[in-house]
C-alpha cells in the first residue's frame, strides 16, 4: 500500500496531545494530517533546445526540487557549422563573413577582429578615416545588439512593452547599418586593411536625427525596465557572481564588469580609433543580475556618446590601405582582440604563409558566459533560470560557430 | 600587454622543460604534458598571478596537437601562451580545477581532435554527435574524395 492511500491510525499525532480527532464524522476512513511525511523526488526538467527564452538552440537540463533548482546542466551544439574548419578553407579576405554568422547581433566587431588578426600578420598600416569608421560602426552595432538584449530581457522578467520600443530604435540603427555596408546583419563591412564603404551625407544625417532622439528614449526605456519595481525584486541580489568566480569563468565584458573587474578591451588594449574618444566604463559591484542590467544599460550611454564624437571628428582620406588582392600573410601567429557586445572576442590566426589560414580559432566570449551559468542557477527558483540565461546576453551562433 | 620574459622564466624555474620564446603572437611556454599542470600552477599562485584562463584550444601542427593556454593577468594586464604537444589519439589532462573556464573549451577540444579527455567532470561530447570524426585534424577532409566528384 502507498503512502498516499495509508488509512491507518496515526498514533504520533495524538500522543502530542495537540490534536484530538474525537468522534470521525460518518464517511471519513482517513485523519487528514498533512503531506509532510511523503516521499518526494528530483524532477529532471528538459528546457529548450527549441524555445524563445533559451535566446537560441540552448538546452538546458535542470535538476529541480520543487521549483527550486538543484543542478544545472548545459548542452549546446545544435548550431554547429564548424567556422573554424570553415576558416581554413577560406582566403583572408572570406574570413569576415564567417565571423558575421558567429556572433550575428554585432556582426561588425567580429569582422574587426578577424581583419586586425590578419593586418597584425601582414604588418599593414590601417589610414585613419578607415579605423575611425569601424569605431563608429562598433558602436553603432553595439547600441543595436544591447536593444535586442533590452528587449528580450524585459520579456524573460515578464514584461512586454519595452520590447517594442527597443525594436524600433533598433530598427533605426539597422537602417543605418544597411545604407552604409548593403546588408542588415550580414554586414562584411571590415576588410583586412580598412573598410568597404564611405559615409555619405545622406548617411550622416540619418546617424545624427537618430542622436538627437537616442538620449531621451534610453531614459524612457530605462523607466520603463530599470524603474520597475517589480522588475527589480525579480533581478536584484539574484545570479550574484563575485569576482573571484567572473575571473575564474573567464567572462568578459557586461558580465565580468558587473562583478567590480573594470577591465574593458576598449580602453585597456586599445585599438582603432578609441585611443582618441573620451568615454567612462561602467563598473558593477555585486555582480548580481541588476549590475549586469545597469552596466548593459550605461555601455549603451557611453556608445551614443562615441558616436557623437566619431560624427564630428571623421577625418579625410582613404578608407581602405593598400593590400594585394590575395593576401599571403608570412608564416606566425597573431591574436587580435576587440570589446564586442557581448565581452572579449578573439580571433586567433595560424598562418604557414599561403593564401588561407592554417588554423582559425574564434574565441566566443559567450562560450565562458555560458559556463557561468551552471555555477549560478543551482539554489535558484526555476522562473530565475529564465531571468538569468536572459541577464548573461548570450548568442548562441558564436557559442557553437 | 608582453610579459617581462625573464620574470616568467624565473616563476617556472622549477618546470624542467619549460621554454619561454617571445614571438609574433607574445610570450610562449613550451612545456611537455607531464609538466603543464605544473607550470600553469605556478603561473597562476604567487606573484605572478595569472588568474583568468582567456582562451584554450588546439593546433594540429602536423606532428602532434599544440594545446594552447593563454592566461592572462588582469593586474598588469599581460598575456602568456603556455603550449603543450600532445600526440594523436593522446591524453588531454583537464586543468578545471586551477582554471574552471577550462570546462567547456576542453570538452570541444578533445572533442574535436580526438582526444581523450582525463579529470573532466563530465568528459562527453559537446558539439557534435557520436560518430563524428574529430573534425579540426588536418587529415579529416572538409569533404570526401567523392563528395567532391559528386558535387
Amino acid at each position: 500500500m502507498s503512502e498516499l492511500h495509508d488509512t491507518s491510525y496515526e498514533p504520533g499525532l495524538l500522543a502530542e496531545g495537540t490534536f484530538d480527532p474525537g468522534e470521525r464524522p460518518a464517511g471519513i476512513k482517513r485523519i487528514p494530517r498533512g503531506v509532510e511525511h511523503l516521499a518526494t523526488e528530483h524532477l529532471v526538467v528538459n528546457v529548450g533546445p527549441q524555445h524563445p527564452s533559451t535566446h537560441g538552440v540552448l538546452r538546458l537540463v535542470l535538476e529541480l526540487d520543487g521549483e527550486t533548482i538543484v543542478n544545472a546542466e548545459i548542452v549546446i551544439g545544435y548550431l554547429h557549422r564548424g567556422i573554424e574548419k570553415l576558416g581554413e578553407h577560406r582566403r583572408y579576405h572570406q574570413l569576415g563573413t564567417l565571423m558575421d554568422r558567429g556572433d550575428y547581433m554585432s556582426g561588425i566587431h567580429g569582422e574587426l577582429a578577424a581583419a586586425m588578426a590578419v593586418e597584425q600578420l601582414m604588418e599593414t598600416e590601417v589610414p585613419a578615416k578607415a579605423q575611425w569608421l569601424r569605431t563608429l560602426m562598433s558602436e553603432i552595432n553595439r547600441i543595436a545588439s544591447h536593444m535586442v538584449w533590452f528587449g528580450t530581457f524585459g520579456l524573460d522578467c515578464g514584461a512586454m512593452g519595452q520590447f517594442l520600443y527597443a525594436m524600433r530604435d533598433r530598427e533605426a540603427l539597422i537602417d543605418v547599418l544597411e545604407a552604409v555596408t548593403g546588408q542588415r546583419m550580414m554586414f562584411n563591412y571590415v576588410r583586412p586593411g580598412g573598410v568597404l564603404a564611405d559615409l555619405t551625407p545622406e548617411m550622416e544625417s540619418a546617424i545624427r536625427t537618430f542622436l538627437r532622439t537616442i538620449d531621451g528614449y534610453l531614459d524612457e526605456h530605462d523607466a520603463l525596465l530599470g524603474g520597475n519595481e517589480i522588475l527589480q525584486m525579480r533581478v536584484k541580489g539574484i545570479g550574484t557572481l563575485d569576482r573571484e568566480t567572473a575571473v575564474a569563468f573567464g567572462l568578459t565584458g557586461a558580465n565580468l564588469r558587473g562583478s567590480g573587474v573594470g577591465y574593458d578591451v576598449r580602453r585597456d588594449r586599445p585599438y582603432a580609433a578609441y585611443p582618441e574618444l573620451e568615454f567612462d566604463v561602467p563598473v558593477g559591484s555585486t555582480g548580481d543580475a541588476w549590475d549586469r542590467y545597469t552596466v548593459r544599460m550605461g555601455e549603451m550611454r557611453q556608445a551614443v556618446r562615441m558616436i557623437r564624437q566619431c560624427i564630428d571628428g571623421i577625418p579625410e582620406g582613404d578608407i581602405m590601405a593598400k593590400v594585394p588582392k590575395v593576401l599571403r600573410p608570412p608564416a606566425g601567429e597573431s591574436y587580435a582582440c576587440v570589446e564586442s557586445s557581448r565581452g572579449e572576442l578573439g580571433v586567433h590566426l595560424v598562418s604557414d604563409g599561403s593564401d588561407m589560414p592554417y588554423r582559425f580559432r574564434y574565441r566566443p566570449p559567450s562560450l565562458y558566459s555560458l559556463q557561468a551559468l551552471e555555477e549560478i542557477l543551482p539554489g535558484r527558483m526555476f522562473a530565475d533560470a529564465i531571468m538569468l540565461i536572459g541577464s548573461i546576453d548570450i548568442v548562441l551562433g558564436e557559442i557553437d560557430r | 600587454m608582453l610579459p617581462d620574459a625573464t620574470a616568467i622564466d624565473k616563476a617556472l624555474a622549477a618546470i624542467g622543460s619549460a621554454e619561454v620564446a617571445t614571438t609574433t603572437l607574445g610570450l610562449e611556454v613550451r612545456v611537455e604534458a607531464d609538466e603543464l599542470v605544473a607550470a600553469l600552477e605556478a603561473l597562476k599562485s604567487g606573484e605572478h598571478d595569472f588568474p583568468m584562463l582567456v582562451d584554450l584550444f588546439g593546433i594540429d601542427t602536423g606532428e602532434a596537437v599544440d594545446i594552447v593556454y593563454h592566461v592572462r593577468s588582469l593586474s598588469r594586464d599581460e598575456d602568456v601562451y603556455v603550449k603543450c604537444a600532445l600526440s594523436y589519439e593522446g591524453e588531454l589532462t583537464s586543468v578545471w580545477n586551477l582554471y574552471p573556464a577550462a570546462l567547456l573549451p576542453e570538452r570541444e577540444t578533445a572533442e574535436l581532435f580526438g582526444l581523450t579527455l582525463a579529470g573532466h567532470p563530465n568528459p562527453k561530447r559537446l558539439l557534435t554527435t557520436d560518430g563524428i570524426e574529430p573534425l579540426l585534424l588536418k587529415s579529416v577532409p572538409i569533404r570526401t574524395v567523392e563528395e567532391v566528384r559528386d558535387r
